[in-house]
């Protein structure tokens, strides 16, 4: 087996802000295998785009040096700020409407990143991006190129994203809930053609999503964060059809697909400068017992590639 | 249960300008529109974005003024006011912003924000502000106290139930619902549709739910409108229009969202609605439909009835309606 793309391991990052330091991630492990597709899920202030700034070394000036490593096709990437992964990662980013500017040309916008950090001629450039319009399957891509962002709509624009972070033919794509701020119906067609994407050019993908629904239909694994922390990965299907932890137990049965009754989960997230201690679930947790709070739990391996951070994992919850 | 909010043939024109010597005609956001709503129930209204789901509420609202058509409010015809004139005499609709973050002054603590609703509706009396207000806290599940904050102290969860503390306060019989659960987590979109039913009980309200979310909406609404570019193309009981949808664009919105199990259903809907500028001839759908044949590009379908309580606007749909899959479609 091919060593993966994208290893983290052990990863914590804290930033210093106004109110104390704030301890964002905390002991984060997870890997994207070549040709693999891994969705990181989690509620807001769980430290998603935390995670994703670290891998694309974007980190805010007030973050202290982060402990732990990044390893990009085997190289450490967290120390130099990722600048030797420089267009071998492509990112595509939530907002497809803030993320062009308007008053360049989109082709040009692309262009210029594709001059930057790609080999060739502007010919060649220019070929590839008509080429990477078509696969992304945008009308008429060789007047896509002359059009500005404004013509297009939102769906379009998203899949100007995907084409401009394919465009220096990257390794790994990393994808900041790239389809919130579409309709369903446009949603659908925008994660088939990552998909497609994936089984055609091979790439290997690390997801970021809040939508466990949006996650089954793109992501074989996934990594389930709660306050900066793993607090279950495995693959995605038994992930979702037997979550073990208490916080993707309770997660789950708040979907509406799946809720027998609106409940949510008691309390709430908890603020990234107050952390409590031992596991960060334990206040809200209804089956938590006197030592949750003394030592942060482990991941326990349950096989077939399943991990889970509860030594209570198999306690019904009441 | 009797109708409590109707209409009938609403139309509403946004951006019709007169000038000296010509009449520029604006876009029909909402075309002939039948709708009727029951006291006590939840109604949910669907559809892909620019399809006049929010126009149709800011004029049932009587927040934009209607071009044609009828409304009316507990038996009485509201319509044809001028707006400031609408909003008096349909008070007792009331409507939840989209982005209550957005709906709040940064300025003002919650508790000024709240008490100039209840001047605006002539309640001036210090004490009995505070009394109201204190009351209408408890009854969103948030402490009196709060009264005190600023909106950015507050999270997303807690900026929803100051927004419905807010009309909760001036005693509505309607509220309207514009993407309730729009941005807020999967835990926290649970405690707030459980505060909405809650509510809904204890007050003897009316909800129409906008909404782009189908779990959601198949999970809280009694009945449901499917609007495509400014007319109702569907409409019926939750259950009914999740189990047997008839019309082609209803199958396509319910086919697209994503579901826990990953499975794909139906098939998917390519393009994006046409412009309100260039509404396409015949049946609106036409040009997305895959079932489209030439008559659906020459004939406008009208609503006709597809069951009980259920109507569909589809030249096609007596024919289409065996090729559904199994009950559960959805």
């Amino acid at each position: 087996m091919s060593p993966p793309v994208l290893q983290v391991e052990g990863l914590a990052v804290r930033l210093r802000g106004e109110g104390g330091v704030a301890e964002i991630l905390d002991d984060v492990s997870l890997s994207v295998p070549r040709g693999g597709t891994l969705g990181v899920v989690g509620e807001s202030g769980c430290g998603k785009s935390t995670l994703l700034r670290a891998i694309l070394g974007i980190l805010p000036r007030g973050a202290e040096t982060p402990r732990g490593a990044i390893l990009f096709e085997g190289r450490d990437i967290l120390s130099d700020r990722a600048e030797s992964a420089r267009g071998r990662i492509g990112f595509v980013p939530q907002d497809p409407y803030l993320s062009l500017n308007p008053v360049f040309r989109a082709g040009d916008q692309i262009l210029e990143i594709m001059r930057r950090h790609a080999r060739g001629s502007r010919r060649d450039h220019r070929d590839r991006l008509v080429e990477l319009f078509r696969a992304v399957q945008l009308p008429d891509p060789v007047a896509a190129l002359r059009k500005y962002p404004h013509q297009f709509s939102g769906g379009q624009r998203q899949r100007l994203l995907i084409a401009a972070a394919l465009a220096c033919d990257p390794a790994l794509v990393v994808a900041d809930e790239p389809t919130t701020a579409l309709d369903v119906t446009t949603q659908r067609e925008i994660l088939a053609l990552l998909r497609g994407l994936v089984t055609e050019r091979g790439l290997s993908l690390l997801f970021v999503t809040h939508d466990l629904g949006v996650l089954a239909s793109v992501c074989t694994e996934v990594a389930v964060l709660y306050a900066g922390r793993v607090a279950e990965a495995g693959p995605t299907r038994a992930v979702l059809d037997a979550p073990r932890h208490p916080y993707t137990r309770m997660l789950l049965a708040c979907h509406p697909d799946r809720a027998t009754d609106l409940a949510g989960i008691p309390g709430t997230v908890p603020a990234a400068t107050a952390q409590p201690t031992g596991c960060r679930f334990h206040p809200r947790c209804p089956i938590v017992h006197s030592g949750c709070a003394v030592e942060a739990p482990p991941m326990v391996s349950l096989g077939e590639g399943r991990a889970v951070a509860c030594p209570w994992h198999e306690a019904a919850l009441a | 249960m009797p109708e409590i909010l109707g209409a009938s043939g609403l139309v509403v024109e946004l951006g019709a300008r007169r000038g000296l010597l010509r009449r520029r005609a604006g876009v029909r956001a909402v075309d002939g529109v039948d709708l009727s709503i029951d006291e006590g129930e939840t109604f949910g209204i669907v559809g892909e974005s620019g399809c006049g789901k929010t126009t149709l509420a800011r004029a049932l609202l009587g927040l934009q003024r209607e071009s044609a058509g009828e409304i009316r409010l507990e038996g009485r015809t509201v319509s044809g006011l001028d707006p400031r004139a609408a909003r008096r005499v349909r008070e007792a609709v009331q409507y939840v912003h989209q982005d209550p973050g957005a709906a709040l002054d940064p300025w003002w603590r919650v508790g000024a924000t709240l008490a100039e609703g209840l001047a605006i509706h002539g309640i001036t009396d210090r004490a009995e502000q505070r009394a109201r207000i204190a009351e209408t806290l408890a009854a969103v599940g948030l402490d009196a106290a709060m009264a005190e904050r600023y909106p950015h102290e507050l999270s997303g969860g807690q900026q929803r139930r100051i927004g419905l503390a807010r009309i909760l306060l001036l005693r509505p019989k309607v509220v309207i619902l514009d993407e309730p659960t729009a941005g807020l987590d999967l835990s926290v979109q649970a405690a707030v549709l459980r505060l909405l039913r809650d509510l809904r009980a204890r007050f003897g309200l009316t909800y129409v739910f906008i909404s782009h979310d189908l779990s959601v909406v198949r999970r809280v609404c009694d009945r449901v409108a499917v609007m495509y570019l400014g007319r109702v193309v569907e409409h019926g009981s939750a259950a009914t229009l999740f189990a047997e949808p008839r019309h082609p664009y209803t199958r396509a919105l319910i086919a697209a969202a994503p579901h826990l199990d990953g499975r794909e259903s139906g098939p998917s809907l390519p393009g994006d609605p046409p412009s309100l500028r260039a509404i396409p001839p015949g049946c609106r759908f036409h040009p997305r439909c895959a079932a489209a044949t030439e008559a659906c590009a020459r004939r406008e379908p009208v609503l006709e009835d597809a069951g009980p309580a259920h109507a569909v606007d589809c030249l096609r749909w007596r024919e289409l309606a065996p090729e559904i899959p199994g009950r559960d479609a959805a």
